[in-house]
């Protein structure tokens, strides 16, 4: 038999083991063992890569550091008083409160750099609030894992720091292409989220007060120092991203801890809704002690033992892949498509249709090294296409059959995930047509990068 | 009987405890079965100290996850201040924190084994009937086993390289890399360990009638 046969049969074989529910970095695991076989490469190369992925990395840092910020600011309180703003804002809208959590997405995506743990934490906050609000129960977790798309192109982001890590991109500049298309995908998702309510008359409405809105913002000041510091410090180039998110968890971290007796001493109730409390009691969180920290950094410690080994398989994978000739392979076929936009929307096909059975992290690392170069020779903007690339793999995260995200806000609202798919369907709508407005107009990820 | 040679070879020089010696050992093909061997005891072995003693089982992979994150986390936030206030930088503040990175997510890839978070679709697995599901987290326990033989056994020899290279970790005088290598075959020798467990408590449930699959959510408590 042929290599080529060989690794056909492979492939098949662990895509049979993955429909039996084997772990996905087993199945890619396994994919790497027989392929270096039919290679007749030594596996030493695969136990090296899997520890030199870590030890070469320090840019890769900043995606455990930008997980443990997600936790950090949903213990201390901070994540809560950027829903309570959302809320304020948007609540005298039909749908006010979903379009709200939408929107407090948004901004713990520009804290926290993961998509689960911003699905999760909405998910699990506002989920029994929209069931109280009179919202369908499958909507409100469908919202939930739609609204965590965006958690990976606001930034910070985990995957923008993984491909910026490959593809030597400055990952300072990525994340600040990803701002504008993220801020769409979140509008975009709140008009079909409006749409859906309307039509369904679904959520109570509240008047929109201005003291309520000050209020709310005044109390989450900490929320916006936050994001302000990332932002800052990325666009200014004070600090790296890895920096960035070492700093971020600091201030976090200090920020938790000290409004912790802040907020013992001024006696504030937290158990009371924001109307009824003072300015004075929204001027610090409820934070949290020094012995509390251990049970919040497991949280993050155990999502990031899930990514970073996947991240150093695929990383072998890709390192197999460009050895059995993919690039070329695929690379032959996406330019016969023809010019600029041909290989612009195949490849958009390709990420598409391997996001709906790969989580984000293997499509950025296996497919990014094979599709950026040839969208690079067609003439699209390394930048721009990152964005597109990494908004495919977003949008991944609520296709079936393999969508995280729908797993999680299946885990974290009770739902079950079979029943959560129909409700996706009008954000998928959205957010697939910002994805072809973002990639149409190039200026929406590029206009905000700082002119050399 | 050369087989065997190799094998008392590898034996000899971790008795010797010279790097060089153990790395010429390591790359005879005997490795794979003195791995098979030292994967199988030793997943025994850390089986039964989690049972006898449940404070290290429920809290070593939790430690050394939860305090290299830390670390990581304050060398880094310490190397701003420093650079900003101070006008200075440890030189190994970018260097380390990688190191513990690699610790950390191999001790979390076994922490998640035990708790059977790692990704997986499991939508036809909950459907099958019970002896196809026990089936499956046979399949899952053997696949874990394989695959953890071959990373410890390619990772050790990678160990005994850099500590017969003398790698110095960047940036300092005296801290050598195999330190932190090392934790790589440890982290794999302890899933063994945790395939084991899963794999007791799978025979036991299959036996009591408890249900086999019970979903798992992430970052849950």
């Amino acid at each position: 038999m042929t290599d080529g046969t060989w690794v056909t049969l492979i492939s098949l074989g662990v895509t049979f083991l993955f429909m039996l529910g084997v772990p996905v970095l087993l199945v890619i695991g396994y994919w790497v063992i027989g392929c270096s076989f039919v290679l007749g490469l030594t596996l030493d190369n695969m136990g090296a890569e899997l520890l030199n992925v870590f030890n070469k990395g320090f840019a890769l840092l900043a995606m455990p550091l930008f997980i443990l910020t997600g936790d950090l600011i949903n213990k201390s309180g901070i994540a809560r008083r950027l829903s309570d703003f959302a809320y304020a804002c948007l609540g005298w809208i039909r749908g006010g409160l979903a379009m709200a959590s939408l929107g407090a997405c948004g901004l713990f995506a520009a804290i926290s750099g993961s998509n689960s743990a911003t699905t999760a934490t909405i998910g699990s906050m506002l989920h029994p609030e929209m069931i109280k609000g009179g919202y369908d129960e499958r909507f409100s977790a469908a919202t939930a894992a739609a609204g965590g798309t965006v958690g990976i192109i606001i930034p910070p982001s985990i995957i923008f720091i993984v491909y910026g890590f490959l593809m030597n991109l400055p990952i300072s500049e990525l994340f600040v292409a990803g701002i504008l298309p993220g801020a769409l995908m979140v509008i975009g998702m709140q008009l079909a989220c409006w749409v859906i309510c309307r039509i369904n008359g679904w959520g109570y409405l509240i008047p929109l007060q201005l003291n309520r809105v000050l209020k709310t913002a005044f109390g989450a000041w900490l929320g916006f120092f936050a994001i302000g510091l990332v932002l800052w410090g990325i666009y200014t180039g004070k600090f790296s991203p890895t920096e960035a998110a070492g700093v971020t968890v600091g201030f976090c971290v200090i920020a938790g801890l000290v409004s912790y007796p802040i907020n013992r001493i001024m006696g504030a109730r937290n158990d009371i809704p924001p109307t009824e409390k003072s300015f004075a009691e929204m001027f610090v969180v409820e934070g949290f002690t020094i012995p509390e920290i251990p049970s919040i950094v497991i949280r993050s410690a155990q999502i990031t033992g899930i990514l970073a080994p996947l991240i150093a398989i695929s990383v072998v994978m890709q390192q197999i892949l460009s050895l059995l000739g993919a690039q070329e392979t695929i690379g032959n076929f996406v330019t016969s498509m023809g010019g600029y936009h041909a290989v612009l929307f195949t490849s958009m096909v390709i990420v598409f249709f391997s996001g709906m059975v790969l989580e984000s992290l293997p499509v950025t690392i296996i497919l990014a090294p094979i599709l950026a170069p040839i969208a690079a020779s067609v003439g699209i903007d390394p930048i721009h296409f990152s964005v597109i690339f990494l908004m495919g793999a977003s949008i991944g995260f609520i296709t079936p059959p393999y969508g995280l995200n729908l797993y999680v806000a299946s885990g974290v609202t009770g739902v079950p995930y079979f029943r959560l798919l129909r409700y996706t369907v009008p954000y998928l709508a959205a957010l697939l047509s910002v994805w072809i407005l973002v990639s149409l107009v190039p200026d929406l990820a590029l206009i905000l990068l700082p002119k050399n | 009987m050369s087989f065997w040679a190799d094998i008392g070879a590898i034996f000899r020089a971790l008795m010797s405890r010279d790097s060089f010696e153990i790395q010429s050992a390591l790359e005879s093909d005997a490795a794979w079965v003195v791995g098979i061997l030292a994967a199988a005891i030793s997943g025994l072995i850390v089986m039964f100290i989690y049972r006898k003693v449940p404070v290290i089982e429920r809290q070593l992979e939790r430690s050394v996850m939860v305090y290299s994150y830390l670390a990581i986390a304050l060398i880094i936030f310490w190397g701003v201040i420093d650079r900003f206030v101070f006008n200075d930088q440890e030189p190994w503040s970018t260097t380390i924190p990688p190191l513990l990175f690699m610790v950390m997510a191999w001790f979390g890839a076994s922490y998640n084994v035990r708790l059977r978070t790692h990704l997986s679709f499991s939508e036809f697995r909950s459907s099958m009937p019970r002896a196809g599901q026990l089936a499956c987290l046979i399949l899952d326990a053997v696949l874990w086993f394989i695959f953890a033989v071959i990373v410890i056994v390619t990772t050790t020899r990678l160990v005994a390289l850099s500590a017969s290279n003398f790698q110095i970790v960047l940036g300092t005088d005296n801290i050598m890399q195999w330190w932190f290598l090392l934790a790589a075959p440890l982290a794999f020798f302890l899933m063994v360990g945790r395939v084991f467990q899963n794999l007791a408590d799978d025979l036991q449930n299959w036996k009591t009638g408890e249900p086999l699959i019970k979903q798992a959510v992430i970052g849950a408590d």
